[in-house]
């Protein structure tokens, strides 16, 4: 029986990279009027096909999170996120090599043999006021958060 | 006023240690989480007359850490280590050294280790070694220009092979992703695999600048700083509680069960803001030439806000008032984590006020600093007085008021040495069948195998200077600024095998091959750096290891010579020591990591080390002795150490040396490639596998050593040496100049057209390998060791 | 004749490209991000250099690619003057939807992928010598405006995302028909290989370079300024004996000056 273990990763210090995509959003694309913060998480999802999950998220998380500047979150066969931001999940739609060499490693050198896949994602957290909460976002992803030619966006929980 | 200084320092937190039992100071130290000894706490109250505050406290013992301090080793760096010489511009007294170039140009080189904190988190571990670095570099008013990395890790096939390799994987991704970034070149390095460093990698890195002669910046408060009132202003990144006591961290030994908690102490690295740093600090350096004032500039680093601030006072002779609250911050932190985290990617200045605002308006406006990190920019936070206290305010009440000598001044300890004993004897070996197979197997060995894999992850050609890249030779070389001729060469070395059988030698055969590999390519050695590392020295065999391989790098220095200048030492302007390098398991072997500056005139005669041309003959020097203590051989064919360990023998390592250089001067050789790891056999067939690869090798022997030598300790007896590639036509004055510095020129075979290597000894065929097979193996090596 | 060398936060060859603008007898200085994007007019030309601009956060050359000076670029390239990218800075130009030159983002440049017999040997950051292919005929691209089809250069490369791929249909025929493809990767004999180590990052059809329709745009991946003299070649390359002469690189930079002299 497989299951999905999803490891939501965020940053405890400052994220320079959120700060960034605020800035050039409000600074540089006119969202200053709807947008009021971004922040942003990592995602794997990691199918395994035999094992504890919450056992088995213990040890992916030991490997793949940097608790020195990182928390995270373990959620098992379900991807729930919370209601006061629009979150816009990008992931390569090209062969993405990281999850590739992730899966290599979880599955050769760190031995967890259960691991049949690993996928990659970046969640972007947009804080946004007003109705049309997730026609802007799909505009900020299409206008910043992606390149249609190598990225794919999807808004989670639309 | 005194009354009133008690009564305000009663309100902020001080620790009980007068009149208390040792048991009680201990217990109330580590709950404070302060890793100092009762002895040295005692002693502070004692100066202090009163009970010290929690900052205080913090600070001293961030102050006093074997890292800031040198503690157990300056006594015995004093004792033997030649530091001046006629070049030397400025020896080891700030955070880099410098020496001349010429009338006008100066080389700044700094050599710093990361070991602890790579090996808990490899990735920012060795980024933040790179970040340190080249800011103690910049901060003398220079230009960075390279960078290198000496890296040991431990046996990629022993039993913690995986953690090894996420610890080797990890080390060079945060080199590349750090270094790339910030735009310098990475022109060397070396990577090591033993067993001993399992559980403790070593991860040293050297930095170079380049500075003109006249606009060196010291890294002190001005001589009119205390008069002047000026001001201490911090730039960059907002201080946070990052690298908490770092310094304290780095002078422990590592358990497992502390990583979670060790990795708290390993500091978040930013390329980016450092590169807008250096390009801000260059209109810094600017404005005061315009201006022709003196300021002091310091990076940040161990000990954080209080080492830098308080060295800098201390070195001017001055006092100085602060002032947490004006300090730009990341949050609301309390004191003793403001004065001494390690938070990445800061400066201080100490300026005249007139400049004030001209600084600030670099910083803040012009490479608007606030926006490109959140956060970042420069405030005033504090003044400079003609006083001799280090005193620092945060919320209204003075958190530390202490004699800011006495705090920079650090301690001394006079540490035990015993010699470590143990049983090493020379192996009885049969002499291989199959050569073919015993070089193949050599050749893939970990430490033998090509770098190629790694340095293709560092951007070794940014900046535009690079003339001799990783790969190409023995050293790198630089031609770091436009219009000059001049090249700056660096090499790093240090054999852990040899440090293990005899520390002594292995401190100066590192020298001695560092000195060979710039010679290789026609530099003159000018300057050595060395980065000390070895087990805790509070075990007298590790603190006698520690001395041996400080005598066995300073005898290097003093008897080869700075080349023009008889019995004058080739100077060590810089350093660093790294002790505490062991877990429960044991120490790292004795590693005496050496970087070699050298100096080439004119870069368009600098050679590198693959074969030219069929036909060339190649020449011997350096006669094979019974060494292969601590080979590549041994271990590899025999898995053994043995005991005979190359020494050096100065008087010929000299004229060596010498005559290498000498000969590239006159343009006689068309390549040249010195002897180490895998000896006579590997240093020949290196030269025919590195790109381009397109000639092959027809040794004979006969000349190499007498008759009665087994070929296999003719082949891979690590003796010191060269092989020399004559430029056709120039042999006979080649011969000639190497016999008038009474050296015997071995004439060893020839580059051949067929793509084979050939070595025949009395007739005979000893090896003949395929060119392709054999590069196959060797550039496969590295990467199956870290796959 | 003027050159600004855009320099963003995180750029890191502005000097060496500055140097090289000069060495050819260009007037030329560096232009920083936040000076008024409208000075840049009085220029005759432009250079975007490599490193990592923004520190390449959400991908390389997305953030740099918003900024007002890129809005003025834009208007610059309209009027036919000569824009190149090298390495970050044709990663820039492809976000800015300066190249290929729709004015939309046609493109990535993602993540190296190196494929060796069907398999990937490696990926990531690389930084090497390399032979590139001139493609397009003299006087076709600004940046290349003095160099013959089909003429051969060694040249450095070092980045993470140089792997040009386009979901957009017909694309790369396009480029194709309209000699828009400037560089390919190939071996030293000229050859091109679509497999590692001959392409060396997986570009599609080994492009290394390309140029918008009129010509004047270039992006390139390969780091001409690094190639400028003979010295700075790899060691085997036998003009590296010579290390006074021209390296192979120097050709952009006076095509550049010649396309100027030529358009003025």
């Amino acid at each position: 029986m497989s299951q999905k273990i999803n490891l939501r990763v965020w940053l405890k210090i400052p994220d320079a990279e959120a700060a960034t995509v605020k800035n050039t959003l409000v600074r540089r694309m006119g969202f200053g009027d709807v947008l009021y913060d971004v922040l942003k998480e990592r995602l794997f999802s990691i199918e395994v096909d035999s094992g504890d999950p919450q056992e088995l998220a213990k040890g992916f998380a030991k490997e793949l999170v940097n608790e020195n500047k990182e928390s995270y979150k373990v959620l098992i066969d379900e991807l729930r996120f919370e209601d006061e931001y629009v979150p816009v999940l990008v992931s390569l739609k090209i062969e993405d090599g990281e999850a590739i060499s992730t899966q290599e490693r979880l599955r050769g050198r760190l031995g967890f043999t259960s691991v049949v896949n690993v996928k990659k994602a970046t969640i972007w957290k947009l804080y946004l006021h007003g109705v049309d909460r997730v026609a802007r976002a799909k505009e900020i992803a299409e206008g910043l958060l992606i390149n249609p030619h190598k990225d794919a966006y999807e808004i989670l929980g639309e | 006023m005194l009354f009133e200084l008690i009564g305000i320092l009663q309100r902020c937190t001080q620790l009980n240690i007068i009149g208390l039992a040792d048991s009680d100071v201990e217990s109330n130290l580590r709950g404070a989480g302060i890793g100092m000894s009762v002895q040295e706490a005692r002693s502070i109250a004692e100066v202090l007359g009163r009970d010290p505050t929690i900052t205080e406290l913090f600070c001293y013992d961030a102050m006093w850490s074997e890292h800031c301090s040198y503690k157990s080793s300056r006594a015995t760096l004093k004792e033997f280590m030649p530091t001046d010489g006629p070049n030397v511009v400025m020896g080891p007294v700030e955070d880099s050294g410098i020496v001349a170039i010429d009338d006008k140009w100066c080389v700044v080189i700094s050599h710093e280790s990361h070991n602890h904190p790579s090996q808990i988190l490899p990735n920012e571990g060795a980024a933040t070694g790179i970040g340190g670095i080249v800011r103690d570099v910049n901060c003398m008013g220079a230009t960075v220009v390279a960078t290198a990395d000496p890296l040991r890790f431990g046996d990629p096939y022993g039993p913690k092979a995986s953690k090894v390799r996420w610890v080797a994987e990890g080390v060079v991704d945060g080199i590349w992703q750090y270094g790339n970034a910030l735009g310098v070149p990475n022109i060397g390095g070396d990577i090591v695999f033993n067993e001993s460093f399992d559980d403790n990698c070593l991860v040293n890195v050297v930095s170079l600048g380049i500075v003109r002669r006249d606009q060196i910046i010291r890294s002190r408060a001005p001589p009119a700083a205390g008069e002047g009132g000026y001001d201490v202003i911090l730039i960059g990144k907002p201080t946070d509680a990052s690298g908490l006591g770092g310094v304290t961290f780095a002078s422990e030994a590592l358990r497992e069960e502390d990583e979670e908690t060790n990795r708290g102490a390993v500091q978040i690295p930013d390329p980016f803001l450092k590169n807008v740093l250096f390009k801000a600090n260059d209109d810094l350096f600017r404005l005061v030439r315009e201006e022709s004032v003196e300021i002091g500039f310091k990076d940040l680093g161990g000990g954080g806000f209080t080492c830098a601030a308080s060295e800098m006072g201390a070195a001017g002779g001055f006092g100085m008032e602060i002032n947490l609250d004006d300090m730009h911050k990341a949050g609301d932190f309390p004191p003793e984590v403001l004065s001494i985290a390690e938070t990445q990617e800061r400066f201080l200045i100490i300026s005249p006020v007139h400049l004030r605002e001209k600084i600030l308006k670099i910083y803040n406006e012009d490479w608007d600093l606030p926006n490109v990190y959140e956060g970042a920019r420069a405030s005033v936070v504090g003044k400079i007085n003609s006083g001799n206290r280090f005193v620092v305010r945060h919320k209204g009440e003075i958190v530390c008021d202490v004699p800011i000598q006495h705090l920079t001044g650090g301690i001394r300890y006079q540490r035990e040495e015993r010699p470590r004993t143990f049983n090493l004897v020379e192996p009885e070996t049969q002499e291989a069948a199959d050569y073919n197979a015993v070089l193949l197997k050599i050749l893939k060995s970990p430490n033998i195998a090509s770098r190629e894999h790694v340095y293709r992850y560092y951007d070794t050609e940014v900046m535009g200077n690079t003339v001799i890249r990783p790969g190409e030779a023995d050293a790198g070389l630089i031609a770091p600024v436009r219009g000059e001729k001049f090249g700056v060469a660096m090499s790093v070395d240090s054999n852990p095998f040899y440090g293990r059988i005899s520390p002594y030698w292995g401190g100066a055969t590192a020298v001695a091959e560092a000195m060979r590999n710039v010679a290789a390519i026609g530099a003159t050695p000018s300057t050595i750096t060395d980065c000390l590392n070895y087990g805790n020295p509070e075990k007298p065999e590790a603190f006698w290891e520690f001395r041996e391989g400080v005598k066995g790098l300073s005898d290097s220095c003093k008897q080869i010579w700075l080349k023009g200048y008889e019995n004058q030492p080739v100077p060590i302007v810089s350093g660093n020591v790294s002790f505490y390098n062991e877990s429960p398991q044991g120490s790292v072997d004795p590693s005496p990591v050496i970087a070699c500056v050298g100096i080439i005139k004119d870069i368009g005669k600098a050679i590198t080390q693959e074969l030219k041309a069929a036909g060339d003959r190649l020449y011997l020097i350096g006669p094979r002795f019974d060494e292969l203590g601590g080979s590549e051989y041994y271990r590899t064919i025999f898995n053994t150490t043995g005991a005979n360990v190359p020494i050096v023998r100065f008087d010929l390592e000299r004229r060596m040396i010498y005559a290498v250089i000498d000969a590239i001067d006159e343009g006689l050789l068309a390549s040249a490639h010195d002897i180490s790891n895998g000896g006579l056999a590997c240093t020949a067939m290196e030269m025919a596998l590195v790109r381009p690869a397109k000639f092959g090798l027809d040794l004979e022997l006969d000349n190499a050593a007498d008759a009665g030598m087994r070929t296999d300790k003719l082949l891979f007896s690590e003796s010191s040496g060269f092989v020399l590639e004559a430029r056709p036509g120039r042999e006979g004055r080649l011969v000639d100049l190497l016999r008038s510095y009474d050296l015997e020129p071995m004439e060893i075979g020839k580059v051949s057209r067929k793509r084979r290597i050939v070595m025949k000894r009395a007739g005979v065929t000893v090896a003949d390998l395929d060119l392709d097979e054999a590069r196959l193996a060797w550039t496969s090596g590295l990467v199956e060791a870290m796959r | 004749m003027k050159i600004a060398v855009v320099q963003f936060p995180g750029t890191n060859c502005e000097y060496e490209t500055l140097v090289a603008v000069k060495a050819v007898g260009m007037d030329g200085e560096i232009f920083r991000w936040n000076r008024s994007a409208g000075e840049l007019s009085s220029f005759d030309g432009y250079f975007i250099p490599g490193g990592f601009s923004y520190q390449d956060r959400v991908r390389a050359g997305a953030i740099a690619s918003k900024e007002p000076v890129m809005q003025a670029l834009t208007e610059e390239a309209a009027k036919g003057k000569p824009i190149i990218g090298i390495c970050n800075g044709f990663q820039i130009l492809v976000e800015a939807g300066l190249l290929p030159g729709t004015g939309k983002v046609e493109m990535a440049l993602a993540q190296n992928v190196m494929v060796s017999n069907g398999k990937i040997v490696r990926r990531g950051y690389y930084c090497d010598w390399i032979n590139l292919r001139h493609e397009a005929p003299p006087r076709r691209c600004s940046g290349s405006f003095l160099m013959e089809r089909g003429s051969l250069f060694k040249i450095p490369i070092a980045h993470g995302e140089g792997n040009l791929v386009t979901s957009t249909p017909k694309l790369i025929e396009m480029l194709n028909d309209e000699e828009q493809v400037v560089f390919r990767y190939c071996d030293k004999n000229g050859r091109v290989i679509n497999e590692f180590p001959v392409n060396v990052n997986g570009s599609t059809e080994s492009i290394a370079g390309i140029c918008n329709p009129e010509g004047n745009v270039l992006g390139m991946m390969p780091h001409p300024e690094r190639a400028f003299f003979a010295w700075q070649l790899p060691a085997f390359d036998p003009r590296k004996q010579r290390p006074d002469e021209p390296g192979p690189g120097r050709s952009v930079f006076e095509s550049v000056k010649r396309y100027i002299e030529v358009n003025a």
